[in-house]
């Protein structure tokens, strides 16, 4: 087992003038297997309330399947288990409470995928699908909702006149961004974004690094990528897996200057894949 | 510090490379240095000329490098030990001109006043004395960046105080050379000078061995006291 | 060797890989040309000898000892009918089947014992599921010889059809889609109904368009289960007669359909009704390829949005 330095952000280190960050979640000593194969082992990690936190590290580490225990996606499929709990705060809720219905968790914290996959209805059907599944039918408030989503996801400008649309029209980083206004819709607590950028070019992942440091302001940013460079521009805090530990966790500009772990180093440095 | 190899080997081979050209500027400008100082003591013009005109490799080294640096910087995107490094040995690059501008300064100075020919040099052993101890600093703090060694970097640190103390005492020797007899004011000035930037090649040669310690340790430890920089050059 | 002689060496190896290519295409085309020169001959010898036949009177009179007078009134009627009764069944019953196989049941021997016979089921010869129809419908349920049996019947062979051609398209739905539904937070059921089954409806009305092309040529189920041969009368007009009962008199009446009709006149000495065969061959070659286009051009429809 590796140490993990977790660093109770002291408010000396902390932005001077600047609130000192609060958890809005953590996970304990999170285990998870597929069937027999332990993916992940013991990992214990905050995530900070309004900030950005990044998960790097090699490919087979871990950090999807980590990332996607916040949302219970691992439910949807047979053989696997969970070990651990993922506090959610202030409530106090163990997200992976086999009491807490997974559909509960996926109400409260949303995900944006690797590929975008908008659903093959219009623009407007889209960013309204979760507020239709929540069981809202009135017209004034889903139309309210929808704009405020397209704005907060930078969109709304360049669809507003045409909401009603094949989503599959829009380029790839218009897509991104629906569905990133499809997951505010419903103001989650939590934002994942699983490797939102990998199927992009160099402008759309850009325009979308741009809006999650706006967004950063408004919610909570989980982010998993493998582009170290992204991790650095884009994150508050920095996560390095590898081999399904958690290796190290710090602020990101620390980790990115001087790592406390040689791993780390390694990784970072390109010494290793 | 990570001492194993990146994946990628012309990276490895790039960073050798430029280690490499940074000892070499090293060298040269020790040399150059003691060149200057021979002069100053035995006042051959031949040696003025040669410093004068080996500065020019000087500077040239100093665009290479820092243009090396910048290739690295845009084609590797380095980070932690490695982006520390880059940033040090570009900087360091800027102190190892600076050395040679003052080495090629004392050669000119010394080339003035063998020509004027009215200064007792043997009186001022001071100075030859503090350029040596200048250029062992240097040579010990290059040999630091070499083995990047931060112990080794901080002892620089601290001789630097040495080479201040004996500046100043030069400088009081000149005052009293300068009050017993005005006809010397121009040429003591020039040992002024010269003393000047030997003590200047002390200051460069520890903000080299200030740049080891960052690169090692990951701290800056300018405008540092100097007992907390050996705490952490031991780590 | 020199640039030269190596690109020499290239053509000529390129050229006679290119003889390869053409003789499989020449091939190739005559294979095709054999089954299209097939058809289009069969077809050309049924329009010259029943296309004469066809008139109004044909399609509006029931058949009759007069080859000249006879029509197929109540065989059209009867496959209609017949086919409204088979889509009845087979959908509902297929769809839910597909659904449930593929978004509900757990992944364990049984469920895949189930898959397997499933596909089984629509290898077996029809004429069985006749056999099956006469003792479960006819004598078990005691539907007797009716349209309600007939649609039973033939639902039976098309059902697999139905299913396998819903999970194949429910299977070709990407996972993105299915879990950027469940992240928003639906529930299993909100998923299928507005994502699953809108999505996948192209793939299933052309799975259920095909299978019921190929019920209405069915002959053997519908022989067995005692389907008359001369039938001079329709079935009750759907929806009179007295409520409840009475709406739905006409799925328990007797009845023929196209095949059975065709049949019927080929087994005829006289020329003329086998001319009348060949109209009404003809007949049931327009329809069969019309629900083929039809299936073509609902999938065309249905898939414009869908861009996987």
């Amino acid at each position: 087992m590796v140490s993990t330095t977790i660093p109770e952000v002291s408010a000396a280190a902390a932005v001077a003038g600047a609130p000192a960050p609060v958890k809005k979640s953590e996970s304990m000593n999170l285990s998870f297997h597929y069937g027999s194969f332990r993916a992940l082992k013991e990992i214990s990690m905050p995530i900070y309330e309004k900030r950005v936190t990044a998960l790097i590290g090699p490919s087979g580490c871990g950090k999807s399947t980590y990332l996607r225990c916040f949302n219970r996606m691992h439910d949807l499929y047979p053989g696997n288990r969970y070990e651990g709990r993922i506090m959610l705060y202030p409530d106090n809720t163990n997200l992976l409470d086999p009491d807490v219905d997974p559909i509960e968790v996926r109400m409260r914290i949303s995900m944006v995928f690797q590929k975008p996959n908008p659903f093959p209805k219009s623009i407007y059907e889209n960013v309204a699908y979760g507020l239709r599944v929540r069981g809202e039918r009135k017209r004034a408030l889903l139309d309210e909702k929808v704009e405020e989503a397209l704005r907060n996801a930078a969109l709304w400008d360049e669809v507003k006149n045409r909401l009603h649309e094949l989503a599959f029209n829009l380029s790839g980083g218009q897509q991104q961004r629906l569905c990133i206004a499809r997951a505010l819709a419903t103001d989650p607590e939590i934002l994942l974004f699983d490797e939102p950028t990998s199927a992009l070019d160099p402008i759309a992942t850009a325009s979308i690094e741009e809006l999650i440091a706006e967004l950063k302001q408004k919610i909570t940013i989980f982010i998993v990528t493998h582009n170290m460079q992204q991790a650095a521009r884009v994150s508050d805090y920095t996560a390095y897996m590898y081999l399904g530990e958690l290796i190290e966790f710090d602020v990101t500009d620390k980790l990115f200057i001087k790592p406390a772990n040689k791993q780390t180093e390694d990784y970072i440095t390109g010494r290793f894949g | 510090m990570s001492h194993s190899e990146h994946l990628s080997k012309q990276y490895d081979q790039d960073l050798e490379g430029l280690r490499s050209r940074v000892l070499q500027m090293g060298g040269l400008v020790e040399a150059q240095i003691l060149a200057a100082i021979d002069a100053f003591a035995g006042g051959n013009q031949g040696l003025v000329d040669r410093v004068v005109s080996g500065e020019a490799k000087v500077d040239e080294f100093e665009v290479t490098i820092d243009n090396d640096c910048g290739q690295i910087i845009v084609r590797r995107q380095p980070a932690a030990s490695d982006l520390r490094l880059i940033m040090a040995i570009s900087k360091t690059v800027t102190d190892l001109e600076r050395i040679g501008d003052e080495a090629e300064k004392i050669a000119r100075m010394s080339g003035q006043i063998h020509e004027r020919g009215r200064m007792p040099l043997e009186q001022f052993a001071g100075v030859r004395h503090a350029a040596a101890a200048a250029v062992a600093m240097l040579r010990q703090g290059l040999d630091a960046f070499a083995r990047l060694d931060a112990v080794e970097a901080a002892k620089v640190i601290r001789e630097d105080r040495a080479i201040d103390s004996e500046f100043r005492s030069i400088l009081r020797q000149l005052i009293t050379f300068m009050m017993e007899d005005p006809r010397t004011i121009s040429a003591a000035i020039e040992v002024l000078w010269v003393a000047k930037a030997v003590e200047r090649i002390g200051d460069h040669a520890k903000n080299i061995a200030e740049h080891v310690i960052y690169i090692v340790r990951g701290t800056d430890v300018r405008h540092t006291a100097i007992e907390q920089i050996e705490r952490e050059a031991i780590g | 060797m020199s640039e030269a002689a190596r690109v020499q060496e290239i053509r000529a190896m390129i050229a006679a890989h290119k003889r390869w290519d053409f003789a499989f295409g020449v091939v190739g085309m005559l294979a095709l040309m054999v089954g299209v020169l097939t058809f289009a001959a069969l077809f050309v010898e049924m329009i010259i000898n029943g296309a004469p036949r066809l008139s109004w009177e044909f399609f509006t009179h029931f058949p009759s000892r007069k080859p000249d007078q006879a029509g197929i009134l109540s065989a059209w009627v009867g496959s209609t009918l017949v086919m409204l009764v088979t889509a009845a069944t087979a959908v509902p019953l297929g769809v839910g089947a597909g659904v449930y196989l593929e978004e509900y049941a757990p992944r364990n021997w049984m469920t895949d014992l189930i898959e397997i016979n499933v596909t089984n089921l629509a290898g077996v010869p029809s004429i069985v599921y006749g056999l099956l129809a006469l003792r479960l419908f006819v004598y078990g349920f005691g539907l007797g010889q009716s349209i309600l049996t007939a649609g039973l019947t033939l639902g039976l062979p098309i059902l697999p059809v139905v299913i396998v051609a819903t999970r194949e398209a429910i299977r070709s739905i990407p996972a993105a889609i299915r879990e950027g539904a469940y992240a928003l937070g639906a529930t299993k059921w909100q998923t299928t109904s507005d994502h699953i089954l809108p999505y996948s409806l192209a793939g299933i009305m052309t799975g259920v368009i095909i299978g019921m092309a190929r019920a209405i040529g069915e002959t053997a189920p519908v022989i067995t289960i005692g389907a008359l041969t001369f039938i001079a009368f329709l079935p009750q007009t759907p929806l009179t007669g007295e409520p409840p009962a009475g709406l739905f008199d006409w799925v328990m009446s007797p009845f023929t359909v196209m095949p059975i009709q065709m049949f019927n006149w080929t087994s005829r000495p006289e020329a003329a009704f086998h001319q009348n065969a060949a109209a009404a061959g003809l007949v049931l070659v327009v329809m069969t390829l019309s629900m083929n286009a039809l299936a073509i051009y609902i999938r065309y429809r249905l898939r414009k949005n869908i861009k996987w």
